[in-house]
């Protein structure tokens, strides 16, 4: 073939060009999320008595002491290191849902709107009277319930990527005050919204969680809190009653700020609130038990009732504490605080340790009833957290080689300077505070003395405070735009190259069909393909498109499948000359997809909005796991059989061959039925035995495949005894011998493709969850019948594509979501004997990318099934491999890259979406790992044919 | 009366009955359109059902009155080309209804139409949707494969009648493709079910096809004519 004309490619410059993609593509993407998802270095563990001590003091205290003292021992060591009494005993946390702080403190110094007044008489008297102190207590965004709780708890501004892996468990592992709360014994009571059991799974002594699922429900979720509350607070064994309401929050949802509901809804508040301050806060002046009534709202919400993003009007919420005594003169100017001052202020407010990751300050004025040296021991606490934060985030803030000189100016205030590095800035404003306080020891200090300590202080306190906090939620833009920028060079080179290689064939094509006057056009088919990506792109703007992405792959593949059958309908219109047989060859793979690929839709009802609905895995479920092992023997003696078939039937001249492969699978084939038929597919995860047997069976899997990808292309005899009986006396022409070569070639690939592919799908059968086993032998069969489909003909680019879309369409035949609950955890500890998040890791990865993996590597029997025309010889291997190899490889890459720069725009598009973090991050994620599992398969593909082609070629006959 | 008026009028046209006129093609779709209105109309004023709410009922109603108004219709054109009966085209619609409809059906199973639940509302949709498409071509072309490919398979109609047969029925259908995007949107309207608005949508499509067909009729009459000239 002495074809391009053009100034075409070469295999090494188009290799080149690919891998630097790539490479381009994977720094891109790891910048881009180092960006938009900060990982924060955690403190790990719990604040203990460490936190009554500087920093830069290994002070010998031991935690060890902790947990061998009894709650109440712990907390009398508490108090005796903190120096501050705890001001209250029991705490009535309530939290209102989405109530904007505006409708009870006013909007810039101005009183609130008349009908909020007026709903909330009894809050508006205790304000008036002083009893109770109230903030605007900013929020950050995400501003949805559960981030913004754990903000409330742990004073932390937490990363998303934390949330992210701990994939099975909702559960808040930071420190926090429950957790500070539960050392020293208390005893917790929870009525309201179910997230905080979700949060603190076996914390609480009593709870009655409501779902805040039912949205149009602004009654009874507020009852079923109420109804409790007349028992608990005449109980008096709690000393933490957490009570979270969401009637105003759905309020807003369905009406918005100004809605009619709003007004009665207040009242109720303000009744709860006065229920709880007369009756347990006013009730005991004369008992010893002080309580205080904390009333939160977790974000505030827009005009409309909405809530996610970062406006004013989201994230204004409450911060009012209400206590037994008048909290002294109340400034107006100075009710601003952040949402995570609550933890800290809190923590103080009892006298417990301020959580580590703590990034907020304490609220000064709620501890004015406390002596002035202990008001500044607060602070003093409270910078000493900070400082060993900062540590962590820092590491080299010792403070032992600046120098600062302060400057004061004549009132005493700090005259804000340039220090030159953020280290410096923190030493100087810390060690200044330390040096202010340590002088006010000495018998004669004024009263300024106090003041400009306290400044100091509090100007360090605000400093690492803000400093913290924007570590925790900015995005640096320069990150987000040099990713994106990577990715989308990378995504031209890849689309460039690809653009160039479809030209290239055209022009094959078209010389070769010159003679037959057919002009290559764009069909409906290779149309449709673009589609897809089109389709799919403008899908992800839509948060339910993407809860709901299995239906639409669903849909456009089999759409796309119909109209492939469309068009074999067509061709038997040009050739009832043409052998019917080879029509019904091309006929049946197509009906053989359709089917299977609606019985994978029927499996799993993946999705959010659908997924109750019945399906197959439900209902055989229900049936009993007896059905399912059956099932499962059922699937897996069908998936071995075909594969084997497949093998038999498309080497019928290689016996030799096909016995050695055979031998060699044998004993996995058998090890995985002697598995299913005797464990009842319940893999003993337990036991040493059992785990030894699989790790056995992984490295029996692994050398066999490696071995024969290895020696398959040195081993195969070239000579076919067939075709060397008929011209065993005549001489061998060149002609004949790459004849041979070509044959021999395409044998090699085929079964270093089958091997692959059954390597991985009998890995899959181990690993995935008993009742996967029968998708897994439909996306098997799927692949196979794609790649016979395309045997012949066709556009490579648009069969490529198709075998690709099929791989997706499977993954979530497969269960899988967007959602990273779904994501199936047991399974990755099948056969690991000691805990490694590495390989568990790994092997969770495994079982969720199954499919689009298999249909990468089903790329390679695709490649031998094609025709191999071109010469094999040494010197033009770069040719073959160009041809064979350029469209299998380039189209995954470059579909996945579109639709991976397409995600990250849309990502970028909606940071303040109020989705964000439930659905778009998560899919983000989830084509994060798709991309790697896209350059892995690509990777495999490349090297086995390229390798398999170099070998053959270098061979003689 | 209708019918009187039309086989006047192709009586009129003279030999070639393959020759639609554009006035009979225009004819026939507004008596279709009007068939499937006056479905509407009946479902929504004399049984007080809607499709939203009743679709079961509606999508019976719609097939059951637009069935014979199709059949009927499209087995003149059959009629007066004198190739066979008319009494032989109407059968033959009539044993297109149903075979359509599997065709129909397995499509739309393929594509993730439900098979157990709501299971008959599949095989009234894909009656109906055998009606619009299906049931034409087989009163008219009866069983010819050739031609069944070059509309369906291949969409390469030529003449006038084929036109009326092949546009309407792929607008019905590429209708009902995009009526079932907005099925899995978080939207919450009960028209979200199957098969409300992928009826909707095939509906909306056909009524587009039988404009676009009318327009493709009036046009390919206008150049034979030039051509002729």
């Amino acid at each position: 073939m002495e074809v391009s004309k053009s100034p075409s490619l070469t295999c090494r410059t188009l290799t080149l060009l690919t891998v630097s993609a790539v490479v381009i593509q994977i720094i891109g993407l790891s910048l881009f999320v180092m960006g938009f998802f900060p990982v924060k270095s955690t403190l790990s563990g719990t604040s203990g008595l460490e936190s009554f001590f500087p920093p830069n003091l290994n002070h010998s205290v031991r935690d060890e002491n902790i947990s061998a003292l009894p709650p109440a021992g712990l907390f009398q060591l508490y108090q005796k290191l903190s120096g501050v009494p705890p001001s209250f005993d029991r705490l009535v946390f309530m939290v209102i849902d989405g109530l904007p702080a505006e409708f009870i403190l006013g909007r810039d110094g101005k009183p609130p709107e008349k009908v909020f007044m007026e709903a909330m008489p009894y809050t508006q008297s205790l304000l008036a009277k002083g009893k109770a102190m109230g903030y605007h207590a900013k929020a950050a965004p995400p501003t949805v319930t559960m981030p913004r709780l754990k903000a409330m708890v742990s004073g932390a501004i937490g990363g998303y990527l934390d949330v992210a892996f701990n994939f099975n468990t909702q559960a808040l592992l930071d420190d926090n005050l429950i957790e500070q709360f539960t050392r020293i014994g208390w005893k917790i009571v929870m009525l309201g919204d179910d997230t905080w059991i979700k949060l603190f799974p076996g914390k609480f002594t009593r709870h009655d969680g409501v779902s805040s699922f039912f949205v149009k429900d602004t009654v009874e979720v507020d009852h079923n809190v109420s109804r409790h509350l007349n028992t608990e607070l005449n109980m008096m064994d709690w000393n933490l009653l957490i009570l979270h309401y969401l009637g105003l929050d759905h309020i807003g949802h369905i009406g918005g700020r100004n809605s009619l509901l709003m007004g009665s809804k207040l009242r109720e508040m303000d009744e709860v609130i006065k229920m709880i301050d007369r009756g347990i806060i006013q009730g005991q002046e004369g008992n010893k038990e002080r309580t205080l009534l904390m009333i939160v709202s977790d974000h505030g919400m827009t005009e409309s009732g909405n809530h996610g993003g970062s406006s004013f009007e989201e994230t204004d919420s409450l911060a009012l504490f209400v206590g037994p005594r008048e909290f002294g003169p109340v400034s107006k100017p100075n009710n601003m605080a952040n949402q995570v001052d609550i933890a800290s202020t809190l923590a103080l407010l009892f006298g417990v340790p301020i959580p580590k990751e703590n990034v907020g300050i304490v609220m000064t004025e709620v501890f004015k009833s406390l002596t002035v040296d202990e008001q500044l021991r607060v602070m003093e606490l409270n910078s000493w957290q900070l400082f060993k934060l900062l540590q962590a985030q820092s590491p080299n803030l010792e403070c032992k080689h600046f120098k600062c000189d302060v400057q004061m100016d004549d009132s005493g205030y700090r005259i804000s300077q340039d220090y030159g590095s953020v280290e410096k800035m923190f030493c100087c404003l810390y060690l200044g505070a330390a040096t202010a306080h340590e002088s006010l020891k000495s018998p004669s200090t004024g009263r300024t003395e106090y003041d400009k300590t306290f400044l100091a202080y509090h100007e360090f306190l605000k400093t690492a405070s803000q400093w913290l906090s924007s570590r925790a939620t900015d995005r640096p833009s320069s990150l987000l735009v040099s990713g994106l920028t990577a990715l989308l060079l990378s995504c031209l080179i890849v689309l460039g190259l690809l653009f160039l290689l479809v030209c290239e064939s055209d022009m094959t094509k078209r010389d070769q069909f010159s003679r037959l006057k057919i002009v290559t056009r764009w069909q409906l088919d290779e149309i449709f393909c673009l589609a897809i990506v089109c389709i799919i792109i403008s899908s992800m703007g839509s948060s339910s498109m993407v809860e709901e992405e299995q239906y639409v792959w669903h849909f456009v593949v089999s759409s796309f499948y119909i109209l492939l059958l469309r068009k074999v309908i067509q061709s038997r219109t040009l050739g009832f000359m043409v052998q019917t047989k080879r029509d019904l060859r091309r006929f049946f793979p197509i009906v053989v997809i359709l089917i299977s690929g609606r019985v994978l839709r029927g499996w799993h009802q993946g999705g959010v909005n659908w997924a109750h609905l019945p399906d197959i895995s439900k209902w055989l479920e229900q049936e009993g796991s007896a059905y399912i092992s059956l099932l499962q023997l059922v699937s897996g003696v069908l998936l071995i059989s075909t594969y084997f078939f497949a093998l038999l039937s498309s080497l019928r001249s290689r016996k030799i061959v096909v016995m050695v492969i055979s031998i060699i699978y044998l004993y996995p084939a058998l090890f995985i039925l002697y598995h299913i038929f005797f464990q009842g597919g319940k893999l003993a995860t337990t036991g040493i035995g059992a785990t030894e047997m699989v790790q056995r069976f992984y490295a029996i899997l692994g050398f066999s495949t490696v071995g024969t990808l290895f020696s398959i292309p040195w081993m195969l005899p070239l000579q076919n005894s067939k075709i060397l009986r008929i011209n065993s006396h005549d001489e061998i022409t060149s002609e004949h011998q790459s004849k041979l070569l070509l044959k021999g070639l395409k044998d090699t690939t085929f079964v270093s493709g089958w091997c692959l592919m059954f390597s991985w799908s009998l890995l899959q059968l181990l690993l995935q969850q008993p009742i996967n086993s029968m998708p897994l032998f439909l996306i098997s069969i799927q692949m196979m019948a794609a790649v016979l489909y395309s045997s012949r003909g066709g556009t490579y680019w648009a069969e490529v594509a198709a075998i690709y879309y099929l791989g997706i369409a499977g993954h979530f035949g497969l269960g899988n979501t967007n959602n990273l609950a779904t994501i199936d955890v047991a399974g990755a500890f099948i056969g690991v004997s000691s805990h490694s998040t590495t390989l568990s890791g790994i092997l969770m990865f495994i079982i969720t990318y199954a499919s689009p993996l298999l249909s990468l590597l089903s790329m390679v029997m695709y490649i031998s099934r094609k025709d191999m025309c071109g010469e094999v010889r040494a010197k033009d291997v770069g040719h073959l491999l160009k041809r064979n190899l350029g469209f299998p490889c380039l189209v995954p890459l470059g579909l996945n890259s579109l639709i991976l720069n397409a995600y990250t725009v849309v990502l970028l598009l909606m940071r303040n979406h109020l989705f964000i973090w439930s659905v778009f991050s998560p899919k983000y994620l989830y084509v994060c790992a798709a991309t790697v599992c896209v350059i892995i398969g690509v990777s495999i593909v490349a090297s086995s044919v390229s390798y398999t082609c170099l070998v053959v070629s270098s061979r003689r006959i | 009366m209708m019918k009187n008026t039309i086989t006047t009028a192709a009586s009129v046209a003279g030999e070639s009955s393959v020759n639609v006129t554009s006035l009979k093609a225009l004819l026939t779709h507004l008596i279709c359109g009007l068939g499937l209105g006056s479905a509407f109309y009946a479902a929504h004023s004399v049984y007080a059902i809607n499709l939203t709410e009743n679709p079961e009922q509606t999508i019976r109603l719609l097939w059951v009155i637009e069935a014979p108004v199709v059949i009927l219709l499209y087995s003149l054109f059959q009629h007066s080309s004198n190739q066979c009966s008319y009494l032989k085209a109407v059968f033959r619609g009539l044993l297109g209804l149903p075979t359509g409809a599997i065709v129909n059906a397995l499509g739309a199973i393929a594509l993730g139409a439900p098979m157990i639940q709501n299971f008959e509302r599949t095989i009234h949709w894909s009656l109906l949707m055998s009606v619009l498409t299906c049931v034409p071509a087989a009163s008219v072309l009866g069983s010819s494969w050739a031609d069944w490919q070059r509309i369906f398979a291949l969409t390469k109609a030529s003449k006038p009648l084929e036109y009326m047969i092949c546009i309407p029925a792929h607008g019905a259908v590429i209708g009902a493709w995009f009526g079932a995007w907005p099925m899995p949107l978080d939207w919450e309207r009960p028209w979200q079910e199957w098969p409300i608005c992928v009826t909707y949508g095939a509906v909306a499509g056909y009524f587009v096809g039988m404009v676009a067909s009318i327009g493709f009729v009036v046009f390919n009459n206008h150049s034979v004519r030039v051509k002729g000239d």
